[in-house]
């Protein structure tokens, strides 16, 4: 189970960051008006870890203090570098710190990406541990409970879009795409294996002018459901052992990120991106959202009511390959609706007996996906399947399945909860104050000596 | 990575024994020494941060001792030109190329232009 949740948060947080670092830029991602306060408000001299730091963009507030920022991702940490600030590379769950050395913690969209509720009290407690008694943590997750998103589940792989946000509704690119999209759908529409992705295609072309399609209650059937992204399950991406040409930029690009990595390694990531590359194929396909992250949040709050639109340029890109091989889609959208209601690893550890129930549910989608496997043996288009990727291998397949490089995973909090998990979980913190801020919840606490008996 | 920030820094690898992981040893193959403004009340906040011993080891280990004396002076607060050469040694000297070693396991983390990688694998955690 922890080795499960470990490889999760490889495949779809530390890999994702680390293709996604080049994109991130400070124009973007803007400091929040509430953590700069906190920053500010910290006494002169004092000592601020900043876990999770990502390229640094809290990092250069409060020069009269000392901020030591820390990330999992390399190209991250380097750019923060590269802007003067102070910056490690480590786990979030072993930080390379003293007990009690720093005055000050701050944990901003962090939290949110272990995938059990273990794993996130000993995040919270890591942070603890390095603070001393007194000093004060702040905690950023993303919220359930959005204006402008809803969630079915918890956890949730959210699709990162490459490039920067759109925000004109009807400017001339989006028409441009817009219309390319039609094409597509029509072509797709005369597939017959291909209605239900068709048919999202269409909520979504009847959606455009309103906000983000994904988020629209309205424009689903009970069929589009099971393809909403907050479906998105782990097993999606474990069954997909496809290789296209495709995948070799994927890995220049990865290779780029100059992730020191030893060869073995490289190696196994190589197999991984190969995997992977298919799923995220798909779901630039399928899930045709701009990035919703706690990132541009803040944007979208200065823009009240602006529609939130995909941006035009990987949808251009991704079409035009699709003419290449346009023929994986149908079972790309059959795929997404067999294996879309699988539990995450976490469900699994509270409850030992859903993962029967696991089992038990797998075992018709194991039919349905060895049909699926057999037409797409006959297919001459598509080649590499894996002809060992059977269901009932659950676990192994787990832990060796591809990376969906596009798909960030996260544990979204409901109201409370980041509350609840500190005071029954952690003891050493107590909380000063919890809110709601950019579609995070949002937690200072204070570290309080606590007896020992 | 500065001298302060190495003052903070202790391995956790698996089987180090408490407190073991700490301080890191320092072998450099390049050092930066850049300027820094001087902010006096600064430093005299961050002295009582630092554990002594280890910055006067490590600033010895780098060759940049800077006449820092092995026990923390009393009434270092006003003590201009002393507060001066901790400045220099906390935030002037950078260690850019090198490793850390692990005093306990003798576990090396890199550090590669200027960022020490402080990941374990899953066996060392």
């Amino acid at each position: 189970m922890e080795k499960e949740a470990s490889q999760l948060e490889k495949d779809h947080v530390h890999s994702v960051y680390e293709k996604i670092a080049p994109h991130f830029h400070d124009a973007r991602y803007k400091a929040w008006p509430k953590v700069q306060q906190f920053l500010s408000d910290q006494e002169p001299g004092s000592l601020i870890a900043d876990i999770g730091c990502g390229n640094g963009k809290y990092l250069h507030i409060n020069s009269q203090t000392y901020k030591l920022g820390c990330d999992y991702c390399f190209p991250l940490v380097e750019s923060a570098r590269n802007v003067g600030h102070e910056v490690m590379v480590c786990h979030s769950l072993y930080l390379p710190y003293r007990n009690e050395c720093f005055d000050t913690v701050l944990s901003i969209a962090v939290i949110h990406h272990f995938s059990t509720k273990e794993r996130r009290v000993r995040a919270i407690k890591e942070m603890a541990r390095i603070l001393r008694v007194r000093g004060q943590i702040m905690i950023y997750v993303w919220a359930m409970e959005q204006k402008r998103r809803k969630f079915e589940k918890q956890d949730v792989f959210v699709p990162w879009n490459p490039s920067p946000p759109s925000w004109t509704l009807g400017n001339t690119c989006s028409r441009g795409i817009q219309k390319s999209i039609n094409q597509k759908d029509k072509r797709l529409a005369l597939d017959p294996h291909s209605t239900k992705l068709a048919g999202v295609l269409q909520a979504h072309r009847k959606a455009r002018s309103s906000s983000f399609v994904w988020m629209k209650e309205s424009t689903y059937n009970s069929s589009e459901k099971s393809l909403r992204w907050s479906l998105f399950s782990r097993s999606l991406d474990s069954l997909l052992h496809l290789h296209n040409h495709w995948h070799q930029r994927e890995l220049c690009t990865f290779s780029n990120c100059n992730i020191q990595l030893d060869e073995l390694k490289r190696e196994k990531l190589f197999e991984q991106i190969q995997q992977g590359g298919f799923m995220k194929h798909i779901c630039n396909l399928s899930f045709p959202c701009r990035q919703n992250s706690e990132e541009n949040a803040s944007e979208i709050a200065v823009k009240p009511g602006s529609p939130v639109i995909f941006h035009p340029v990987p949808f251009k890109k991704y079409y035009s390959e699709l003419d290449q091989d346009n023929k994986q889609s149908p079972m790309s959208a059959a795929i997404i609706n067999e294996c879309s209601r699988v539990c995450l690893p976490d469900l699994v550890s509270h409850q030992k007996a859903v993962k029967q129930q696991l089992e038990i549910d797998y075992h018709p989608k194991q039919a349905s996906f060895h049909k699926l496997q057999n037409r797409t043996k006959t297919d001459s288009s598509l080649q590499g399947v894996n002809s060992d990727c059977s269901v009932s291998t659950w676990n192994k397949q787990l832990q060796r399945s591809p990376n969906g490089a596009c798909l960030r995973y996260y544990h979204v909090f409901k109201e409370g909860e980041l509350v609840e998990l500190i005071e029954n979980h952690i003891p050493e913190l107590h909380v000063i104050h919890s809110y709601f801020d950019h579609a995070n919840w949002c937690v200072i606490a204070e570290k309080i000596q606590v007896q020992k008996i | 990575m500065k001298l302060l920030t190495h003052n903070m820094l202790t391995s956790h690898v698996r089987g180090v024994r408490p407190g073991g992981g700490f301080p890191l040893r320092i072998q450099a193959t390049e050092v930066k020494v850049s300027n820094v403004d001087f902010n006096q009340e600064f430093v005299a906040r961050m002295i009582p941060k630092v554990e002594w011993g280890a910055l006067v080891e490590a600033a010895e280990s780098l060759g940049h001792l800077s006449d820092l004396p092995p026990q923390l002076p009393p009434e270092y607060e006003n003590n201009e030109d002393f507060l001066k050469k901790v400045h220099h040694v906390l935030l002037e000297v950078e260690v850019m190329e090198g490793v850390l070693k692990c005093p306990d396991s003798g576990r090396e983390f890199p550090i590669t232009k200027g960022i020490p990688n402080m990941l374990l694998s899953e066996e060392e955690t």
